[in-house]
């Protein structure tokens, strides 16, 4: 977790852009709210390989919303089961239910459905807000940052040699 | 600070994926087999409550099929024996199903099943005591042979505690019971004192010599007072003899049942030592009954184990909770409607080979699955061997229909030639000992089970029978007579009838050899019940005819209580009415008032 954190802050420090912090952050969410071992998480798996998304962002954030979604699951749960029992709905349910690929992504279950369209809902607001943050650190936070006791305490830390002695990697991660 | 990488695309990253996805997928192939068998051993284990062990699981993907080794199911009831034990079973999977996660099996095929077979190690896994949940038939309260020895009167009501005695003694108690509360009663209700005292008040009354309106008021008050407490000692006297009449009443009743309780009494020993034409006549049940009961519940035992594998868990477009785990990624799973709807388990066709003590006897399931409903198809069986040991063929077959899982129908036919009859003891009874030695039958049997009710019609035809019945040097004419019957019999033929339910039925058993004994022996019974019931009737006359009496000399010390209240209710009665019919109200009131007196001084009586 410290070699995250300190992956982290050289990312957030350096020049990487922006969208690809957040895009990994994105990602994250959806891996790390919804139930790992599901078939739609393969597919967010071959996007942070094949995207230029950034690996430290999104392992951050799945260890964060992972931890976030043991306490979301009732919410999930309730969220799923609203969805897949509206009536409007039921042919399209129906409809997949009789796919081998979509019984496969386990869509039927409360949680999974739960979860997949919450971390839906927000992943463009998650992405554009993440964006802003990240800028705004950049413009307003950062020289400050460097400059407070606490950064200077944390430069002589560890964490710091630590994360000085990471290779160059770039942005990408 | 390092320069950003331009592009949104990383094409490292998806052979990165591929190698990620290869590698977990070799990683699965190399450990599923022992999933597979970890799963099946928990499983099973937790539905069967002791150990199910399991040599060996091969899953292979192309085509897709699963291969099993030595499968161990442990009795739960005997953790040192398996109550079954296959030697292989082989299955093809429908692989686009389990994709679908549903286990859909082709065909599977089971070879070297065997039953009660001995385990190395105990495959107990917890200390519950374990009862067989199987039905109990009423059998064990009524196959008991009847009593076969002629028996003695005197030692019978030596031991037996007569229920005209207790009635007696009962009724006893509570007339001396009545008899001290109705004196002590009788001493709080109104009279001789109390009629003297009016008499004196009303006397006094007559003499009366004020005059003036105070006088004349005064006496009216006086009247109205009296007349007010005699009416109230009237109140209490009749209800006195109301209450005491219905008490009275109550023991006449149950004096009358005294007068009938000499004859239950006998009626009731008759039934409990007599020999009975009817007791002869079900001997073939009592000999008969108790193995086939055994059978019986043996085989409904079976079928109450495989019965909750039948039940359907979940209806279709219906859902199913598992909230068993914790909530994270569990959740609940909601089903929908299927073009082509199947159950979550299904095995189409499976062909058996079971290795019994008798031989080796093959066959064939098709459509088991927990889920009939899903399917729209019964589960069909049947089995058959021929040239076994002690049997020349058997075949059983049936359809277990639980589509309609309120109300199940399910049909079994079992068929059984010449089957050689294992040496069986009928009866154990110390004075009448029978022993089946050798013999053959040919057995058919219909089962059918409708929602809770099962029928089931057995008839068995037994041939080349060797029976021995009786001991050496027996004195009872009427043993000697049933043992001379049974012993000549070489061929019976059995029918048994079971109705009822599988927790609680009844078996009736109807064969040759009622009839048999009752020529044998029938007249003989007869003649002994009827001297038996005589001999009974007059020993029990004599033993009550004296506490009767006694009884009857009691009931009438009642009487003159009884007579003591009605002379009281009458002496006030017609003291009062005689005194207010001289005229009273003339005498001491002027004319005029006698008719303003308040009610008119009418008695109440």
């Amino acid at each position: 977790m410290l070699r995250l954190l300190a992956r982290l802050l050289r990312v957030l420090n350096s020049e990487t852009n922006p969208g690809q912090i957040s895009l990994g952050f994105c990602l994250a969410m959806v891996a790390g709210l919804t139930p790992f071992v599901s078939l739609h998480n393969l597919v967010v798996l071959l996007l942070i390989l094949i995207l230029r998304v950034n690996l430290s962002a999104f392992l951050l954030g799945v260890a964060v919303f992972s931890g976030l979604a043991y306490l979301l699951d009732p919410l999930f749960h309730w969220n799923g089961l609203q969805i897949l029992t509206a009536s409007s709905l039921e042919g399209l349910w129906t409809s997949l239910y009789s796919t081998t690929l979509w019984r496969l992504a386990r869509f039927n279950n409360t949680i999974v459905m739960g979860s997949v369209a919450f971390s839906l809902v927000l992943f463009v607001p998650l992405y554009v807000l993440s964006n802003s943050l990240v800028r705004r650190y950049r413009e307003h936070v950062l020289a400050w940052v460097e400059k407070t006791r606490l950064m200077q305490f944390f430069k002589a830390s560890k964490v710091y040699h630590l994360y000085q002695s990471l290779p160059h990697l770039g942005g990408g991660g | 600070m390092t320069q950003p990488k331009t592009g949104m695309i990383r094409w490292w990253g998806l052979g990165v994926f591929v190698v990620f996805v290869g590698a977990m997928g070799l990683l699965w192939l190399l450990v599923v087999d022992g999933l597979v068998k970890t799963k099946i051993e928990e499983e099973g284990t937790a539905a069967v409550g002791a150990k199910v062990e399991l040599g060996a699981a091969d899953l292979t993907l192309f085509p897709a099929g699963l291969a099993l080794t030595r499968l161990q199911v442990t009795n739960p009831d005997e953790p040192m024996t398996n109550s079954v034990e296959i030697a292989s079973l082989t299955m093809n999977l429908d692989g686009l199903q389990l994709l679908r996660r549903k286990v859909i099996i082709d065909e599977m095929t089971v070879e070297g099943v065997r039953f009660g077979t001995a385990r190395a190690i105990s495959g107990a896994i917890d200390d519950r005591a374990q009862s067989a949940a199987v039905g109990q038939s009423k059998e064990d309260s009524t196959f008991s042979l009847p009593p076969l020895e002629v028996p003695n009167v005197q030692q019978i009501l030596e031991q037996e505690d007569l229920e005209t005695l207790k009635l007696i003694r009962a009724i006893q108690e509570d007339i001396q019971r009545e008899r001290e509360v109705w004196k002590q009663r009788l001493e709080t209700l109104p009279g001789k004192a109390e009629f003297a005292k009016y008499q004196k008040r009303i006397e006094g009354l007559k003499s009366s010599t004020k005059g003036g309106v105070g006088g004349v008021l005064g006496s009216v008050e006086e009247l109205k007072a009296i007349k007010q407490e005699i009416e109230q000692d009237l109140e209490n006297l009749k209800s006195a003899r109301k209450e005491f009449n219905e008490k009275v009443a109550l023991l006449n009743q149950r004096m009358a049942q005294v007068q009938t309780a000499p004859q239950r009494d006998v009626q009731r020993l008759k039934e409990k030592y007599s020999l009975s034409p009817q007791g002869l006549a079900n001997l073939g049940q009592t000999l008969l009954g108790k193995h086939i009961g055994e059978k019986l519940k043996d085989a409904f035992a079976y079928y109450e184990m495989v019965q909750p594998y039948l039940e359907g868990m979940e209806a279709e477009g219906g859902s199913t909770k598992k909230q068993s785990g914790p909530m994270r990624g569990e959740g609940e799973d909601i089903h929908f409607k299927e073009h082509e709807p199947l159950p979550e388990f299904l095995i189409r066709l499976a062909k058996i080979s079971l290795l019994l003590d008798i031989g080796e006897l093959s066959g064939r399931i098709e459509n088991l699955t927990p889920n009939q409903g899903i399917l729209g198809l019964p589960l069909t069986f049947a089995f058959a061997g021929e040239q076994l040991k002690d049997l020349q063929d058997v075949t059983i077959e049936g359809v277990l229909d639980h589509r309609d899982a309120v109300q199940p129908q399910d049909t079994i036919q079992f068929r059984a030639k010449w089957y050689r009859i294992q040496p069986v003891a009928l009866s154990t009874q110390p004075n009448w000992p029978v022993a089946l030695n050798n013999g053959f039958s040919d057995v058919t049997v219909n089962a059918e089970l409708r929602g809770q009710a099962i029928t089931v019609t057995g008839i068995t035809q037994l041939s080349s029978l060797q029976v021995s019945a009786g001991k050496p040097g027996d004195t009872n004419p009427l043993t000697k007579a049933l043992s001379g019957a049974v012993s000549d019999i070489s061929t019976l033929s059995v029918q048994a009838d079971v109705t009822g339910t599988l927790q609680q039925y009844e078996v009736q058993i109807h064969s040759e050899l009622d009839r048999l004994l009752k020529d044998a022996a029938g007249k003989m019974v007869k003649n002994l019940a009827a001297s038996f019931g005589r001999d009974l009737q007059s020993a029990i006359s004599a033993k009550v005819t004296e506490p009767l009496k006694s009884l009857t000399s009691s009931f009438g010390g009642l009487d003159s209580l009884g007579g003591d209240l009605t002379s009281r209710l009458t002496k006030e009665n017609n003291l009062l009415e005689g005194l207010l019919k001289e005229g009273l109200p003339k005498k001491v009131l002027p004319k005029g008032l006698t008719d303003k007196l308040p009610g008119g001084l009418k008695l109440p009586f």
